[in-house]
């Protein structure tokens, strides 16, 4: 989903859905490694049964990482896939059912946002390319050092689309490892792997979806399957309640905002291109052999508990006295759909909800004052009732100028909040104009090397004072010598202090606009739709499509998708104050709508600067003067910043590609195609994989003993009550005989024990509707969150569930192993002494950690005891106290203001942090250091009280 | 061909003119479309029947330009402002394009 904020607003509102992954690491033993034996019982106290992984969600981060060099050629890329999906192996360990899904073919609803993004993308990568050479250029004549400039070609993101070389490549080499993890990998030898490559059509995580809920329909399921989906996608979540499995689990990467990324110039941390010196790393420590790879924090993952997620939602939407009996599932249904409103992948969401403003809250405020009126849910099986979709609407328009109002409030207030805090950092940052030196220096308070009795006090007075006079008369020579150009000189002059401040005011995009004015309905429908307010016709245009999307996405989410060929044809949402009467504005999409073929659907959603992925004569059609479709390919086109400050944000202003043009225009081209093009335009089948040792490989083998080319069933009691068609492979895997490695440093596998066989997903007849209910004999989950009514039970104190297991053992350490840690903790520490405490780490100084200073009474970090739980946040509470004092002058304010503690936040006291430590080391050597300290005791037993 | 013209034209080539209306856009309003419909039978005589496709993409081209801010290579852009020559657009909107944002952004900083 479109909507990145979404996933930080849950997690937030109901953070008991997240469980930390355990990841078990695989050993090493003189130079060999020990592969983890993924058949053991998982680390993570649950059993998963059905893995299913949302391919593109692994290939982005793994062919052009952020946070890491990237991979030299395709075949690093391909190996870096593999080891991706052994590590989401080893911590989920399916037990049944592995389902690999890459994005094939989308709809059109989704085309037009795949073209901006892969438009913007080409044009991201031309200017990342220039700016690299232009800062390498002025380097190089600076006389800086750079690494050489590395022959690999950039590698063009783009090429992750349905129907390129890439694509058809990395199903081969999916295949080839398939092959190989389960003829060689243990954990492997029990489950079915499906792999349904981009030659299929629809988005990965739906074809995840509509292999689920086919199989759900048919009567062999197992309701109490255990799903994990992978994929960092926000809609997973929408699209895993829409199952209405019980048992439903999405493991993600843990979104850290902020990662430090390496310099795209010469590879090193801690500065962006544009500040890029050239410089060869210094010298920091002993350990700087390391200089070069990158810190070794490897990005963890979570767990996402869907269930908990019900158990959330079922105490907000759960309503009393209703006129009609209230269904939870249903209530769920409605929840996922009020969500669109707020943002998907196929509408643009409504100008007046946004998901920072609490839009979901407002909603499901509004659906529960409204649905004593409206009689009924909103959405049954993923089909809307619009009637009471246009109650909610209106609900939601009257409050529309108000919540346009308030958010040029927060907007302004935000802004002017910023600015102080500018004007206070560089305040602190400049430092006082005149400190004082020598023996008068400030001293920070409780160091151990007290000032010395001041001695010769007035020569030292003279000094500093003779000393500044210096420094003054130096900038004053130095401006004349620049022929009075102040801001040229070398000391801190007036002139440039002015212009940095100037610097700051940035300029506002243009809005002309004006949401939060007298007749801003008027203003957007003229200046995002060039019509007059008068023109009902047009808005009314604007909502039905609109309508139509509603009920496409929904749809899409529960049945499958509608219609292959419906898209929302504008650029810009309408006001939810504009569904007035759309009772009628929808009935039903046109039947039996057919998928693009691959590449054409490339030259649908590619600019030209990508053509290179395309036959020559295809190509062509995009950027000849004479071709018959050349407007869908703009070089440059406008982005309408609506309200945001970068151009990433903004809407880009792209034309729709006209299906009948299109396709009118790739007929004649059609016979250039070469063979190997021909097999890369045509769609492909769903592939099943499985080992010697599974119930099911007798049967499939004996497929193609008998060569039967008739389509058969899954004999459901042979796979866990899967079911679904059969057919012979082409060219399938086969045991005992070689697979041929398509990556030059890897292995033939001379020793196969897999299969594989087409497959396909069970069929169901026309207008069938999947309903969403909870299965008969499904088991809901032990409950995690704490019972409202706990206390009045007067029991002991709550403890809450962490991991998946309620009865989880807790780990214990004993008062020796208290001492080990607590010495080794502090031995890197270097500081010693009655303040000793422990610093956060510095990462959590990024990305606006600010730790809460309410509970900032634990002496020493190290001091929970062992009955406490084995893992809650640690940090936040336990700042150095003695920061604040040291602070002020460093601010630049009156030496110890007390009246003043927090000037200047915390940030600035942990960017601080590692210097003071220098200051205050002195040349022994730090273990000596270390021995010479005395260590607390550890405190007194004492139990955390989680209410 | 002024505007009267254009409704001239139409009531004369009634059958042309339908025909041309159908190929009208969903999400055309009213003002973009009269302006393309014009580009279009303006210039309908110059292309033959198999030709069709390549007007309406220059008509494209050319609305694209005006009305959405889509930039094209010169060679095309003067091409059809060439052959709009004499269409008369109010209050065409403007717009900044991706290149003119990035340009100013990098000034900026």
């Amino acid at each position: 989903m479109g909507v990145p904020a979404f996933f930080r607003w849950l997690s937030r509102k109901y953070p008991s859905i997240i469980v930390h992954c355990l990841e078990e690491k695989g050993k090493e033993c003189n130079g060999v490694r020990i592969p983890v034996d993924t058949t053991k019982p998982n680390p993570n106290e649950v059993e998963f049964d059905n893995l299913y992984l949302d391919m593109n969600g692994i290939i982005h981060p793994c062919t052009h990482p952020e946070d890491k060099p990237a991979p030299k050629n395709e075949d690093e890329m391909m190996v870096a896939i593999f080891e991706y999906i052994d590590r989401l192996f080893n911590i989920v360990r399916p037990r049944r059912v592995l389902y690999m899904a890459i994005d094939g073919v989308a709809p059109r609803a989704k085309m037009n946002q795949q073209r901006s993004r892969r438009f913007r993308a080409s044009k991201e990568g031309v200017e990342l390319m220039e700016e690299k050479s232009r800062v390498r250029e002025e380097i190089i004549q600076r006389g800086g050092f750079l690494p050489p400039e590395d022959i690999k070609e950039r590698f063009d993101s783009n090429c992750i689309t349905p129907g390129t070389e890439f694509m058809d490549n990395l199903a081969r080499c999916l295949r080839y490892y398939v092959a190989d993890r389960l003829s060689n990998d243990p954990g492997w030898k029990n489950i079915v792997v499906f792999l349904s490559d981009a030659s299929v059509p629809g988005e990965g995580e739906h074809k995840i979806m509509d292999f689920i809920r086919r199989q759900r329909a048919q009567p062999n399921h197992d309701p109490n399957t255990h799903h994990c989906l992978c994929g960092a996608d926000a809609d997973l979540i929408m699209l895993g309640l829409a199952t209405h499995e019980p048992n439903f689990t999405i493991i993600r990467e843990e979104f850290k905002p902020n990662k430090p990324r390496p310099c795209a110039l010469c590879g090193q941390m801690g500065h962006e291109l544009k500040e890029c010196a050239g410089v060869a790393r210094e010298k920091q420590g002993k350990n700087d052999e390391f200089a070069d790879s990158m810190p070794a924090a490897e990005q963890e993952f979570i767990f996402i508990r869907l269930c908990v997620l019900r158990e959330y939602l079922s105490r907000e939407l759960t309503m009393a006295s209703l006129p009609f009996p209230f269904d939870f599932e249903r209530s769920v249904d409605d929840w996922v759909f009020m969500c669109f409103f707020v943002g998907n992948d196929f509408l643009p969401h409504l100008p007046s909800l946004e998901i920072r403003e609490g839009a979901i809250d407002r909603l499901v405020n509004i659906y529960k004052d409204v649905v004593h009126k409206t009689g009924g849910y909103l959405t049954h099986n993923g089909f809307v009732n619009l009637e009471r979709v246009e109650m909610i609407m209106q609900a939601v328009g009257v409050a529309e100028d108000n919540i346009f109002k308030k958010r040029k409030e927060d907007d302004e207030n935000f802004k002017r909040r910023n600015k102080e805090k500018r004007k206070r950092m560089r305040a602190e940052q400049q430092g006082p104009a005149f400190l004082t030196t020598g023996q008068f220096a400030p001293q920070a308070l409780g160091r151990r090397d007290r000032p010395e009795p001041v001695q010769n006090a007035r020569h030292q007075a003279y000094g500093m004072r003779m000393h500044s006079n210096m420094d003054a008369a130096q900038s004053l020579k130095a401006t004349m010598k620049n022929g009075g150009n102040p801001s040229a000189g070398f000391s801190d002059s007036r002139g440039a202090k002015r212009k940095a401040e100037d610097s700051d005011s940035e300029p506002e995009p243009e809005d002309n606009v004006r949401l939060w004015e007298e007749g801003w309905k008027q203003r957007y429908y003229k200046s995002k739709f060039d019509v007059d307010a008068t023109d009902e016709g047009f808005r009314t245009k604007v909502v039905q499509s609109y309508v139509e999307g509603l009920c496409w996405v929904l749809r899409y989410y529960y049945q499958g998708c509608g219609s292959w060929k419906w898209y929302f044809p504008f650029h810009y949402a309408p006001f939810a104050s504009d569904f007035k009467d759309i009772n009628g504005m929808f009935t039903d999409f046109e039947k039996d709508t057919k998928p693009f073929k691959p590449l054409e659907q490339l030259m649908s959603v590619f600019p030209a600067a990508s053509g290179n992925f395309l036959p020559l004569s295809w190509r062509n059609l995009m950027i000849s003067v004479n071709s018959s479709i050349i407007d869908f390919y703009p070089d440059d086109f406008a982005i309408d910043l609506n309200g945001k400050k970068f151009a990433w944000q903004g809407v880009a202003l792209l034309p729709f590609v006209d299906e009948r043009r299109l396709r009118a225009a790739l007929a004649d081209v059609y016979p250039d195609l070469t063979p190997d093009e021909e097999r890369r335009n045509s769609l492909g089948s769903d592939v099943l994989f499985l080992g010697k040792l599974h119930p099911l490989f007798d049967f499939i083998h004996e497929l193609y003993r008998s060569e039967s080319h008739q389509v058969s069933t899954i004999p459901a009691e042979l796979c866990h009550g899967i079911q679904g068609s059969l057919n012979l492979d082409e060219d399938p895997i086969l045991p005992d005989k070689i697979v041929k490695s398509p990556i030059p440093t890897l292995r033939d596998i001379s020793h196969c024990s897999a299969i594989n066989v087409k497959f396909k997903d069970p069929q169901f007849a026309e207008g069938f509707v999947f309903k969403a209910v909870l299965l008969s004999g499904a088991k809901i989950p032990s409950k995690v969150l704490k019972p409202g009514d706990w206390e009045r039970g007067n029991r002991e104190p709550w403890r809450p569930q962490l991991g998946f297991n309620p009865n989880r053992q807790q780990a214990h350490l004993n008062q020796s192993a208290f001492r080990a840690l607590g010495h080794s903790l502090n031995r890197n520490q270097n500081v010693g002494g009655q303040y000793s405490n422990t610093p956060p780490p510095s990462s959590y100084r990024q990305g606006g950690f600010r730790p809460t200073q309410s509970s900032a009474h634990q002496p020493v970090m190290y001091s929970r005891q062992s009955t406490t739980p084995a893992a809650p946040p640690s940090f936040s509470g336990h700042q150095p106290p003695f920061t604040r004092q040291q602070q002020p002058f460093r601010a630049g304010g009156p030496v110890w203001d007390q009246q003043n503690p927090n000037r200047g936040g915390y940030q600035q006291h942990y960017a601080q942090w590692p210097n003071r430590r220098e200051d205050r080391r002195d040349n022994r050597d730090p273990h000596q250091q270390a021995f010479s300290r005395s260590y607390p005791p550890p405190p007194p037993s004492r139990r955390y009280n989680w209410n | 061909m002024s505007t009267l013209d254009v409704v001239d034209f139409i009531q004369q080539n009634r059958a042309l003119a339908d025909q041309v209306e159908t190929f009208r856009d969903y999400c055309e309003n009213e003002k973009h479309w009269e302006a393309r419909r014009e580009f279009i039978l303006r210039n309908i005589n110059d292309f033959n029947e198999e030709q069709r496709d390549l007007l309406l993409s220059l008509s494209m081209v050319w609305a694209n330009n005006v009305f959405m801010g889509c930039r094209y290579s010169k060679e095309l852009l003067e091409k059809v402002q060439e052959m709009a020559e004499g269409i008369v657009v109010e209050n065409a909107p403007i717009f900044k394009t991706r290149d003119e944002i990035m340009k100013k952004q990098q000034v900026c900083s």
